[in-house]
């Protein structure tokens, strides 16, 4: 299990991280949300030691070292490989630093590059890659090792639907295999598709921390989707309506000030008939990010 | 320790399998083999038409001044006509007509320009010699008087030896010495710091800092610079094995290497001893410091720039040891042969003088291990934070950043 507690962070005047404490258990994905310059790129460098913090940080309950190193999996916000080699070289320079041989690593590479669909052969040198493609073998490089501690910052940036598809399988296997992941990502959906486990941080402080059900329910269920005939601007006159956003034609989400007024409002919509859709749910992770962003620029 | 190695493999890889490697080890023999070529080939094409013929009517004459010397000259042509003919057909450089006159030795020399002067020196010499014996012979003198007749006055040059005044082998050594420290320290020092520069910033180093230590990473990608540079030391080693071996079975180059087979064995006792140590030390004192250049750059685009202080420093060294190469005792030269920096130059400028114990020697050879240890120990310690990081501090202000973050 990483284990984060109290970690604080100061660049000379800039506060990075203020008392950020969570938990990613093995076999478990924790999503770390934020805005730009949240401090999510300064957690995972306290993480791997790359700069000095106050606090703890451990690692199956001791602190991280060099001993720890073969163990992790670490993808970093940009994507940089050493262009001159080719991929296998470049798979095979990085496994070695990560204590395993040539040998055991040539043999998977083919596997690996079929897995991510990579538009290339082990041969192909990286120079030659698409940038799509220069990713995915930077993400083999980061997953080859079967790392037990899988740290990505931002690893869905810059891929298109089937190959973040893809990444997700990839991070659920790993998952499946024991490894604790935490991951940073600005795409929501991704974040409520593959977490169990979500941190949000707002210039530096946590503003959220639960899984995914407790922190939506921490909100309320004052999001209403409803499908009816009844026009928006009849909508609004219900009881405990805030506002109506239509989604399509007869498909609209109420946003509630008021949970409790659910009940009325479906005696009031159906008149005691079949209606095709009412669902009251809590905001969705997406809503819950902009509301959140929202408090501090108000 | 295994990580070390795999980053020192890629590395030393990564710079022999390079294009400017390849040229910067071959270039030297190269250009030599070129020069080699060119010349064998003009001379080739040249030397008949540079050969002169020996014509004369009293064969005796000709036979005794070819004799004397026969390079450089057509001994096939015998007649004037023969030779006009050669001339003209531009195979010949000029003939000489040799003729005994009435007891008179004369040589006319006929060409379409002056007589090279080694030529006029070996007719000049030969024909007084033979005039001498000549007019001797004419002059029915006894041994005692021609002994008498030659006597000639005697000038010999006596000079005292001075202190610190070194002699050819020590010029010599002095000058290959200190041109193969510098030329391989600017070399070494640009390549270094540009491939720890081109690092610089990159993402690539965070996730080998997730991999191995900063340390176990520097130390790695010295070591692999430094066994680049032992490769090219031992190739130019086996070059010039080749070379001289070359050279004993030529028929025109064992003569001269036979002729100064003492300096030779003078000039390598110099080069080849304590010296090569302060050679590899300096060099892996100057990389070190290069590597350090490499990291403070503020970006990796500016990895050209990254040698600039160290290819200054290498370059101050040299030519200070320019004005002292006859004043060795000079208090500065002794003074900068503990100097780590300095040392490399320095000291061996002084053993090879052989105004220097070998207590001096240790003490200097200490100083500059120790001054190693220590550069290499605190850039190790500083290299994660300089290569993670991307400001535009400079190289003074990095040093004196990390300085206050050690203390």
């Amino acid at each position: 299990m990483l284990s984060i507690q109290h970690i604080s962070k100061q660049f000379d005047t800039v506060k990075a991280l203020t008392d950020v404490s969570f938990d990613v258990p093995n076999g478990q994905i924790l999503g770390l949300i934020g805005q730009n310059g949240a401090g999510k790129s300064t957690t995972f460098h306290s993480i791997l030691n790359f700069i000095k913090y106050d606090g703890t940080i451990t690692w199956q309950s001791h602190p991280l070292s060099s001993d720890d190193f073969d163990t992790i999996g670490y993808l970093p916000e940009e994507r940089s490989l050493m262009t001159k080699l080719t991929i296998e070289q470049q798979i095979v320079y990085l496994a070695r630093l990560k204590n395993k041989s040539a040998k055991d690593i040539r043999p998977r590479i083919d596997d690996w590059l079929g897995r991510f669909a990579v538009k290339g052969t082990r041969k192909s040198r990286i120079n030659d890659l698409s940038k799509g493609n220069q990713q995915k073998v930077q993400l083999i490089c980061t997953l080859i090792h079967h790392p037990k501690l899988l740290i990505l910052d931002e690893p869905f940036s810059g891929l298109d639907p089937v190959n973040a598809d893809l990444l997700k399988q990839a991070i659920l296997n790993a998952r499946d295999d024991g490894a604790a992941i935490i991951f940073s990502s600005h795409d929501m959906e991704n974040v409520s598709a593959l977490c169990d486990h979500l941190v949000m941080l707002r210039k530096g402080e946590m503003v959220l921390n639960g899984t995914l059900n407790e922190v939506r329910s921490q909100f309320g269920k004052t999001e209403l989707y409803v499908t009816t005939d009844w026009s928006a601007t009849r909508l609004t006159t219900l009881p405990g309506v805030a506002d109506v956003e239509t989604r399509q034609p007869g498909q609209y989400l109420l946003h509630l000030t008021d949970p409790a007024v659910g009940p009325d409002i479906f005696a009031e919509l159906t008149q005691g008939h079949y209606i095709e859709e009412f669902s009251q749910q809590p905001p969705t992770l997406d809503e819950i990010f902009r509301m959140k962003v929202g408090e501090d620029h108000a | 320790m295994r990580k070390t190695w795999v980053v020192t493999f890629e590395t030393y890889l990564r710079q022999i399998k390079s294009w400017s490697f390849l040229f910067m080890v071959l270039g030297p023999f190269l250009m030599i083999g070129l020069t080699i070529g060119i010349s064998y080939l003009s001379a080739n094409s040249a030397s008949s038409s540079k050969q002169v013929a020996i014509i004369s009517t009293s064969q005796p004459l000709r036979r005794d001044y070819i004799k004397q010397q026969d390079s450089g000259l057509n001994t096939k042509i015998t007649t004037v006509s023969a030779a006009k003919s050669a001339m003209g057909k531009n195979h010949l450089a000029g003939y000489l007509l040799l003729s005994d006159n009435q007891q008179q030795i004369r040589a006319d020399y006929h060409g379409s320009s002056q007589m090279s002067r080694a030529l006029k020196a070996q007719t000049q010499n030969f024909l007084s010699r033979y005039q001498q014996a000549h007019n001797y012979q004419q002059a029915k003198l006894t041994t005692k008087q021609q002994r008498l007749l030659a006597r000639t006055p005697v000038l010999q040059q006596h000079i005292e030896k001075k202190a610190g005044t070194a002699n050819l082998a020590k010029t010599i050594s002095f000058w290959i010495l200190v041109t193969m420290i510098y030329i391989i320290l600017i070399t070494y020092s640009s390549i270094a710091a540009q491939e720890i520069a081109s690092d610089k910033g990159t993402k690539i180093m965070e996730i080998i800092f997730s991999s191995t230590t900063a340390t176990s990473y520097f130390v790695g990608k010295i070591t692999g610079i430094l066994l680049v540079i032992l490769t090219q030391i031992v190739i130019y080693l086996l070059g010039g094995w080749a070379a001289f071996q070359f050279a004993m079975n030529s028929a025109s180059l064992k003569p001269l290497i036979t002729q100064y087979q003492s300096l030779i064995d003078a000039v390598l006792h110099n080069l080849l001893s304590i010296n090569l140590v302060y050679l590899f030390l300096g060099v892996i004192i100057y990389t070190i410091l290069a590597a350090y250049s490499g990291a403070v750059v503020a970006k990796a685009e500016d990895a050209s720039k990254a040698a600039q202080p160290v290819v200054m420093l290498g370059m101050f060294g040299f030519f200070a040891t320019f004005p002292f190469q006859n004043n060795m005792d000079a208090l500065l030269v002794k003074i900068l042969s503990y100097v780590p920096f300095f040392s490399s130059y320095f000291m061996p400028m002084r053993i090879i003088n052989g105004t220097v114990n070998g207590w001096e020697q240790t003490i200097s050879l200490v100083v500059l291990l120790a001054a190693i240890a220590l550069f290499a120990g605190y850039i190790g310690s500083q290299y994660q934070r300089l290569m993670l990081q991307t400001d535009n501090r400079s190289f003074w202000q990095h040093l004196l950043h990390g300085w206050r973050h050690q203390s």
